[in-house]
């Protein structure tokens, strides 16, 4: 027994045992005979040099089963047949057409019978926008507009939707063209499966399916590294205009080796004689300019120290109708 | 929410070598009642004809990561508590944990940096003012 759990785990090397030592009667469904024994090592260098392949190439894989795994792994309730349609992308149909036509079949047999993502896609996309507009409306009301768009221009671009969509596992579902697949065909398939389930369960949970796995992604990063604003002293101004509050007076509150290489001032800012924000920088205008950002972002309520997202069980109706007349 | 991060299981063995018996005896008895315990997992069964290489469990993660965990000369138990704790892990390496501890603020009060205490220049300072 102690022999048997000590061999080595690849297929060859047992086969490679019995076939010298007793004629082998698997060999019908046995893959290609094996090599000799001097050859393992080069099979081995051939077998991790291989290009990647998709899963869905390799052993043990069944489609329907892992659609419905995926379903339950999000804990929601898919359409199967919408939740299929999604993971189909435009460049795998006309993949497979010119595959088809190549192998010379009519043209009946060519045109494939599935649907695209595109339209799935672009409903899943119209709404996670007004749906992730709406909760920062909703949780930031001092925001402005250019800044909520910056928001949720970030939360659905390329970059992070694909992020998301791979650690799902959706890279394995989604049929394209390419191996592994680029990030903006995850992004269309990630976004065509918010469709399906929009189509399927209706908007509230969707709004909850994208709550839960878009604004944990905004955990530890700061609004400014979101949106870039050039000019933070202007936008400050005309903050502070708007709420009629009198200009800030830059002042120097502290600074530390003035005369060295690296200086490190702290500007603060004063409207009416009281404080409004102070940041350090190491020139004078970086100070100034890192002030005006700090006392912005009090002034927006998006400071680090502010309340954690509110993930409970919303109240029923309200946002969904909100999403339902936006749409 | 919370997602299982095992993506799928493949039991590899054989019909008919001795020490995969535990693995015929869990898919015989143990393996629907866990596949269905666990609807967010892929269940393979693959037995593969002839004398082969000693069975496997093998698990594939959300990240990619695939661990072959072998089962030889194990009870039907003994895998079915195998398969829970490989469902209930991530896939990240097992490697040794540096600090058993962590903590998302290590300050409360702000961390103290040279400046902290020391009053701003803009302070002005005089003679105490006369109460009124």
């Amino acid at each position: 027994l102690l022999l048997r759990a000590a061999r080595p785990l690849l297929a060859g090397v047992g086969r490679g045992a019995a076939l010298g030592t007793a004629p082998s009667t698997a060999l019908s469904t046995a893959p290609p005979p094996e090599k000799k024994r001097w050859l393992r090592a080069y099979q081995e260098l051939q077998r991790l040099q291989a290009p990647p392949q998709r899963r869905s190439e390799k052993p043990n894989w069944d489609y329907h089963a892992e659609i419905q795994a995926f379903s339950h792994r999000l804990q929601e309730n898919f359409a199967l047949d919408l939740l299929k349609t999604a993971f189909v992308n435009p460049c795998y149909i006309e993949s497979e057409e010119a595959r088809r036509r190549q192998l010379g079949l009519d043209k009946d047999a060519v045109a494939l019978q599935l649907q695209d993502n595109t339209g799935l896609a672009e409903r899943g996309l119209r709404f996670a926008r007004t749906y992730l507009a709406q909760c920062f409306e909703g949780a930031y009301p001092e925001l402005p507009a250019k800044g909520i768009e910056a928001l949720v221009n970030f939360l659905t671009s390329q970059e992070l939707v694909s992020y998301v969509a791979q650690n799902l596992s959706v890279q394995d579902l989604a049929l394209c063209r390419d191996f592994p697949a680029p990030p903006d065909v995850l992004q269309r398939t990630f976004l065509a499966v918010i469709g399906a389930l929009l189509e399927s369960s209706g908007p509230e949970r969707t709004g909850i399916f994208v709550r839960d796995f878009f604004i944990p992604q905004l955990i530890g990063k700061d609004l400014f590294e979101i949106w870039e604003v050039v000019n933070p002293m202007g936008l400050l101004l005309e903050e502070l205009t708007k709420r009629n509050i009198s200009a800030p007076e830059p002042r120097i509150t502290r600074q530390l080796g003035v005369s060295t290489v690296l200086p490190v001032y702290f500007v603060g800012l004063y409207c009416d004689k009281k404080i409004l924000a102070e940041g350090p920088g190491e020139t004078l205008l970086a100070a100034e300019e890192e002030a005006a950002r700090v006392a912005l972002r009090k002034l927006y309520g998006y400071t680090e120290n502010r309340r954690p997202w509110d993930y409970s069980k919303p109240k029923q109706g309200l946002a969904a109708e909100k999403a339902i007349s936006s749409n | 929410r919370y997602v299982r991060q095992l993506q799928r299981l493949q039991l590899l063995f054989s019909p008919t070598a001795a020490d995969a018996r535990g693995a015929r005896e869990f898919v015989e008895e143990a393996a629907q009642d866990f596949a269905r315990q666990h609807p967010d997992v892929v269940l393979y069964v693959s037995p593969h004809a002839g004398p082969g290489p000693a069975p496997v469990l093998r698990a594939e993660y959300l990240n990619g990561t695939v661990r072959d965990e072998l089962i030889a000369s194990k009870t039907s138990e003994e895998i079915v508590q195998l398969a829970t704790k490989l469902a209930s892990q991530s896939g990240l390496d097992i490697i040794r944990i540096r600090k058993p501890f962590h903590t998302d603020n290590p300050s409360i009060q702000g961390q103290w940096h040279p400046l902290t205490n020391k009053p701003s220049i803009l302070t002005v300072q005089g003679p105490r003012l006369q109460p009124q």
